[in-house]
């Protein structure tokens, strides 16, 4: 009898901590994106995460929308403002070439900004998502599993398949790939740049949108909640910079130890073993998981 | 104290501050988001040596420097061998970290609650002095041999290892000269608002630093000094719409960064030198000396 619960104490652990790493591997999948494009961490990508969650918020409470339109909305939301921010922040700096610190400084300040835009029309008090989804769990084999984390899985799964499908086969995927080997280069073969660019923030919008709602669902919503968009920066840099699939891998390890750090020593001291372990982890193996070194210069 | 002595005290705690990050990410390029847990460090180890020990004042500032410059080298020798970015996201799992243990350690710090009864110590001349001692010390490391190496270091550094300079050696003085530097400033906040808790020392505090520095222009230590009083006294200038301060705190900065991308400065100091140099040549030798000697004494009345 002790055998089976601590097996699935385990199991239902593990259950948790992928939802959460599925989770995190959208929203560092997008943060990965960008850093593939344009080489630098863009912290705005946690601003985007924030509006959009709000506007998904909106949208269940005021239009009554159902599940699945809320999660569409709030997609399209972070494409739309990471298409906006890009246009606004980043397009200029780029033009002028300008060095990768103003693009790390303007990200900073961007996620600043759209969390003050938050404030000023919600405050910083705290909201919670209307119910969408009916019966909130069910139990296999004494693992009780949550329909929401059962809804992050899938999200996280649908998205990367059409994500993965649309870097392999349209065009605009195949120059996002290309611009991500070389920007000069691939303005060079006749492919227009600005687009490519802008059509990148707005796929890394889609999946900072739909984490967004995610997270909106599964925790409450406050004006600081797109600071998540660390965990997707620890998980793009432990997976290895300049991978996407290094991105997912290392966002389902961070969920899982996170889970298991929290509910062995609880969620306080949990940040200082995480940063241990991620020191630890990038002294021994500096390339991160998927091993695909990136190098800033020849 | 008047309203305009607590906001100058305030100013030159953040100046301080600012000038470890100047260092650090104006002149050798690193990214540190953990500047702001030094600060931490140096206010809640002063003000328990202070409080719970009864350490003389200025015995428990030296200590908390000390602590904290302990502390970065551990840091500094284990990070800043890895990759810029990595070296950004190490730092700043150790300021969550340091955040996390401040939280966490309820019987000594008082958790997220805060530690409260910390005497005033720090009066206004104190601070006054303290940030001219800065002020001079980072000037100087600025323009020594040392600093002229941690520019090529942040320009180059292949080429600058190349030319026989030691970049980790570098990195690791350069870090540790920041941790101090933020420690000490920690230390001197901890001791003038009475009052320390951790949410004051998260990345964000770190991130604003660096935003400072970017803001005067990275290349001019004016500059630097300059974005840290303006930024730091600007939220309160503009206190009558306090939920927009902070986005057109933001807004002016993206425009600073969009249109004049080398920072308010660029590259210019206010130099007493510079001053005199301006004037037509020609000039005779004696008169143009006189002439700077006035020019000097008008900045410093200036100033």
């Amino acid at each position: 009898m002790e055998g089976t619960s601590t097996f699935s104490f385990v199991v239902q652990q593990m259950v948790n901590g992928i939802s959460l790493g599925a989770v995190y591997a959208l929203i560092a999948v997008g943060f990965a994106l960008v850093f593939n494009v344009l080489k630098f961490s863009n912290f705005s990508h946690g601003g985007v995460i924030g509006i959009s969650a709000y506007v998904g918020f909106l949208g269940a409470l005021h239009l009554h929308l159902p599940l699945l339109p809320t999660l569409l909305l709030g997609t399209l939301a972070g494409g739309v403002v990471a298409s906006v921010v890009e246009f606004l922040a980043f397009r200029s700096i780029r033009k002028k070439r300008g060095q990768l610190v103003y693009f790390f400084v303007t990200s900073v300040t961007m996620l600043m900004l759209l969390e003050q835009v938050l404030v000023i029309f919600f405050g910083a008090s705290f909201f919670t998502y209307p119910q969408l989804i009916r019966t909130t769990s069910f139990t296999v084999g004494g693992v009780s599993i949550s329909i929401l984390y059962i809804l992050m899985m899938v999200c996280a799964a649908v998205a990367f398949a059409v994500l993965a499908w649309a870097l392999r086969y349209t065009k605009v995927g195949i120059a996002i790939r290309a611009a991500s080997n070389d920007l000069t280069t691939t303005n060079l073969m006749g492919v227009n740049v600005d687009f490519i660019v802008l059509a990148t923030f707005f796929v890394s919008g889609l999946l900072a949108g739909l984490s967004g709602v995610l997270l909106g669902m599964a925790y409450t919503l406050y004006p600081q909640i797109g600071q998540l968009v660390v965990k997707g920066f620890i998980a793009s840099v432990l997976g290895g910079l300049g991978s996407l699939t290094g991105a997912a891998m290392g966002a389902l390890a961070l969920g899982i130890v996170e889970v298991f750090l929290i509910t062995v020593m609880g969620a306080g001291l949990s940040p200082a073993v995480i940063f241990v372990l991620m020191v630890v982890f990038l002294l021994v193996r500096p390339q991160g998981f998927a091993g695909v070194s990136f190098k800033e210069k020849a | 104290m008047s309203y305009f002595v607590t906001v100058g005290v305030f100013t030159a705690i953040t100046i301080i501050g600012v000038l470890g990050t100047f260092i650090l990410t104006g002149l050798t390029g690193l990214f540190s988001l953990g500047q702001a847990a030094f600060m931490g460090l140096g206010a809640y180890v002063s003000a328990l040596l202070v409080v719970t020990f009864h350490v003389p004042f200025p015995l428990a500032v030296v200590l908390a420097v000390l602590f904290a410059l302990g502390v970065g080298y551990f840091i500094g020798y284990t990070t800043l061998k890895i990759r810029q970015d990595f070296f950004a996201l190490a730092t700043f799992g150790f300021g969550e970290a340091v955040r996390a243990v401040m939280n966490e350690s309820v019987k000594w710090t008082g958790g997220a609650m805060g530690f409260a009864g910390v005497p005033q110590l720090t009066t206004p001349w104190l601070a006054a002095a303290a940030l001219i001692a800065a002020v001079w010390l980072v000037r100087n490391v600025r323009y020594s041999k040392f600093g002229r190496d941690c520019l090529a270091i942040r320009t180059d550094e292949l080429a600058a290892e190349v030319m026989g300079i030691n970049a980790f050696d570098h990195k690791l003085k350069v870090f540790l000269l920041g941790a101090g530097l933020s420690a000490f400033a920690g230390a001197l906040s901890a001791f003038f608002t009475t009052y320390v808790e951790p949410a004051m020392f998260g990345w964000t505090q770190s991130a604003v630093w660096i935003i400072m520095v970017f803001f005067g222009g990275r290349d001019s230590l004016t500059g630097a000094i300059f974005g840290a009083t303006t930024l730091s006294a600007l939220p309160e200038v503009l206190r009558f719409a306090s939920q927009w301060r902070v986005a057109i705190y933001c807004l002016i900065i993206l425009l600073i960064i969009n249109f004049r991308p080398a920072g308010l400065f660029g590259r210019w100091e206010l130099s007493f030198k510079g001053l005199s140099r301006r004037r037509p040549p020609g000039a005779g030798a004696g008169k143009g000396r006189r002439k700077a000697v006035a020019e000097k004494g008008g900045a410093d009345a200036d100033a």
